[in-house]
């Protein structure tokens, strides 16, 4: 129902956050390019994504340059469309609008290396550039994640979506059952967008919208249960069937369902016999899942499936009721605070990239067996964690990621070494200074003897 | 002497050997390489064995010997667990292997470091490389856990395997090393170095320079070290999970996950240490439970896909056993 789209910023309900934050963002590029260029809006359906950003084209007067999931998609049609425009420089101060509509729809074959060229025109952009997607936590979009500006939508309630069928219900002229447009709100799961839809197919044929009619006149859409929804089906299942089924009916795969089910397991279920039985095939489904990896046989995959979902729902005997009790239920933190710590993981992962060339080692086993000793190291022992880290060619951000407390007085001591050893070259001869200097570190004047007391 | 002095290397790259006669222990598979550098030939090599026991610096000194200080320019070096996609086999690996051989070398080298950490696609493909370029490359591969090479790779390499090396050659070591940085070193504490690393080299040298660094080496110093070098989360975690606080409990782990990028094996093992100590106050018969399912676990993290959930099973069994104890108690 074109007609009802949101025109103005104001017409978008119930997303005050949202808006405040991308309005913030498209004033920052009026005056320069901002340190964000690219914003991911995501939510589920229907809750006002692409809306408002074609609001925010309309009331700011910027051209808007759509490319959505019917579209091709791939590297091609993006340096096409998406880049030329990207790169169009305003002269008038006038800039585009970019819009990616639904990049989770982003096809991992048909439109292969779009997320790549994305990320690419994202760094080099010199127009804003926004996208959406239902669901950023799928691990495709992980790169994507770590690039933009993440701005949520929350799903709309039965409330908002009721106001908005009965204001259009009041301005079409049309006879509105109360319990109707509760039917139909109740039934939308908070996607205003099919909530619209459903009014009008029911209006435009009989011109009244009665509870009867819409009963017989909407079958059920068929759509996939929300992650939510899904884990609450696999806990409250009384047999092992429904519980697969509910399992099935998701567009999550198996990897990314386990991740749901393991968030909000310990959330459910309270009674510790219970949630260790649980984790017990939460376990040996994840073994599954890396035989499934490691080995490609995926024929182990039903079996993973199995576990995650009746496995998890059976085990919970003793305290029966907590199945149904209602809780709130999570994001996988784990990616999450993933987005989160992005700048400290880099950091590390720097570090280590640094350490695994110099030992000939993985970063893996570098942060595992070397940095921790790294940091005793830096922690207790300034005069060594200078040395060291000149040895290593360490940047300052690194040494304050080994030691917080210590990282100024090493950086400190660092730049005394490095000007003694450029004036050393001019005069190579010093008394020598054989102790070993546990008590003069960072004390200046004693600086000579960190070039002799070893040889 | 200037830069030298100035800029110190961690030990564990300071003293590395640089040829095969450097290197002190493994006194076989080093017997049987080096017939392969009078030869100037070799086959495909796949180096088994637990971590520090010198796979990997084997391997290098193995292509130093064989080409000279230079070695690097005729050896392509991956990481596969950094690099372990079929993508970097089918790009990089083909493209080095290929490559035309040039004319003073009798075969080039590529070192796949943590082989065993590759996917089953990228060995498939590496399994054709090594059969199409054998005339001018040579594989090396390196692995902690053989059995999850592919057996048509297996049966292409001369299996070399790295037995965990004897306490009196990393005591010996040790002992070299402070002796070389003029740093006073208890006999006892070398021992205890050893026994906390496992035999693991790299691990032990590691502690051996952080102990210095806090003053000399000896057997107090060396469980600083320990203790510092471990984070405190590892055992609020344990405390948390037994008093059936799940979720605090497993915010612990996620931090030590993701901020301290500490892998599931080495928090299992952080534990495992944690599980005899006296700090932790639980019954005796307690330990031992804990440490079988600790063992089950951490078999069970390598052949698994996502080990914060293999973590968060041991959370909950910690959690059930936890209570269980308290019940015992007051029964008392």
């Amino acid at each position: 129902m074109i007609k009802y789209r949101p025109k103005k910023l104001d017409d978008v309900i119930n997303q005050e956050k949202a808006k405040e934050e991308l309005t913030k963002w498209i004033e920052l590029w009026f005056k320069k390019i901002p340190e964000e260029r690219a914003v991911l809006l995501y939510g589920p359906p229907g809750c006002g994504k692409t809306s408002l950003i074609e609001a925010l084209a309309r009331e700011y007067g910027l051209e808007l340059i759509e490319m959505n999931a019917s579209d091709y998609r791939r590297k091609v049609d993006l340096d096409r469309i998406a880049r030329v425009a990207a790169l169009q420089k305003s002269i008038t101060g006038r800039f585009k609008l970019i819009l990616l509509d639904e990049v989770d729809g982003i096809s991992g074959t048909a439109d292969i290396g779009a997320l790549e060229t994305i990320l690419d025109i994202i760094q080099v952009t010199m127009n804003p550039i926004a996208m959406t997607a239902n669901d950023p936590w799928d691990p495709r979009l992980r790169p994507l994640r770590d690039a933009v500006k993440l701005v949520e939508f929350r799903g709309l309630t039965k409330t908002d979506v009721r106001k908005v069928l009965k204001r259009i219900c009041n301005d079409e002229g049309l006879v509105c059952d109360e319990d109707a447009i509760d039917f139909i709100a109740e039934r939308c799961e908070g996607d205003l967008r099919s909530a619209i839809n459903d009014l009008e197919a029911v209006a435009e044929g009989y011109g009244r919208v009665t509870l009867e009619l819409v009963k017989n006149l909407l079958r059920q859409r068929d759509r996939d249960y929300q992650p939510f929804e899904v884990v609450r089906r696999i806990f409250i299942s009384k047999y092992a069937w429904q519980a697969k089924q509910a399992a099935q009916q998701t567009d999550l795969t198996p990897d990314e369902l386990i991740q749901w089910i393991n968030e909000n397991l310990p959330r459910q279920i309270s009674d510790p016999e219970d949630l260790w039985h649980a984790y017990e095939y939460l376990s040996k489904a994840d073994v599954y899942l890396g035989r499934i990896v490691k080995t490609g046989s995926w024929d182990l995959l039903s079996y993973a499936v199995d576990l995650m979902s009746a496995g998890v729902s059976l085990s919970i005997v003793n305290d029966v009721k907590s199945k149904y009790r209602w809780v709130k239920y999570n994001f996988p933190q784990n990616v999450l605070i993933t987005a989160k710590t992005k700048e400290v993981r880099q950091l590390r992962e720097e570090l280590a990239e640094v350490l695994a060339k110099h030992l000939n080692i993985s970063k893996a086993v570098a942060r595992t067996d070397v940095i921790p000793y790294l940091r005793v190291i830096f922690n207790t022992n300034v005069e060594a964690a200078a040395k060291l880290a000149l040895g290593l060619n360490l940047s300052e951000s690194m040494v304050k990621y080994i030691s917080q407390q210590n990282a100024s007085k090493i950086v400190e001591l660092m730049n005394k070494l490095r000007t003694e050893s450029s004036r050393k070259v001019e005069r190579p001869k010093q008394e020598r200074v054989s102790e070993r200097r546990r008590d003069t570190r960072g004390k200046p004047g004693t600086l000579d003897s960190y070039f002799t007391s070893k040889s | 002497m200037s830069s030298q002095v100035l800029a110190e290397l961690l030990w564990v790259e300071k003293y590395r050997p640089k040829t095969l006669s450097e290197i002190v222990n493994q006194e076989d598979v080093v017997r049987r390489l080096q017939q392969f550098i009078k030869e100037r030939n070799m086959p495909h090599l796949l180096f088994a064995g637990p971590p520090g026991t010198g796979k990997t610096t084997a391997a290098h000194a193995l292509a130093h010997d064989l080409y000279g200080p230079d070695y690097r320019m005729y050896m392509l070096e991956l990481n596969a667990s950094d690099e372990r996609g079929i993508d970097v086999i089918r790009g990089k690996v083909k493209e080095f292997s290929r490559s035309r051989l040039p004319t003073n070398i009798p075969f080039k080298i590529v070192l796949l470091d943590e082989s065993d950490n590759m996917t089953a696609d990228a060995q498939q493909a590496l399994r054709r490389l090594m059969e199409m370029y054998v005339d001018v490359t040579r594989f090396i591969l390196i692995a902690n856990y053989p059995s999850k090479i592919i057996e048509p790779i297996q049966s292409r390499c001369a299996v070399f395997r790295f037995i965990p090396l004897r306490k009196e050659d990393v005591v010996k070591r040790l002992r070299w090393i402070c002796m070389n940085e003029g740093i006073k070193c208890d006999e006892e504490a070398l021992e205890v170095i050893h026994d906390i690393s496992e035999g693991d080299m790299r691990k032990s040298i590691n502690i051996l320079q952080a102990s210095a660094s806090i003053g000399d080496v000896n057997v107090s110093n060396v469980f600083k070290v320990v203790g510092l070098a471990h984070p405190r989360e590892v055992r609020e975690m344990i405390q948390l999970a037994l008093e059936g606080k799940f979720i605090e409990a497993r915010d612990r782990l996620r931090e030590l996950m993701i901020t301290y990028g500490i892998s599931g094996t080495d928090i299992i093992k952080q534990i495992h240490r944690e599980l005899f100590g006296s700090e932790l106050a639980i019954p005796e018969s307690l330990r031992v439970e804990i440490a079988d399912y600790l063992g089950e676990i951490q078999f069970r993290l390598v052949e698994g896909a996502d080990e914060e959930i293999q973590l968060n099973a041991l959370i909950a069994r910690l959690a059930l056993l936890g209570r269980a104890a308290k019940t015992v108690k007051t029964a008392k």
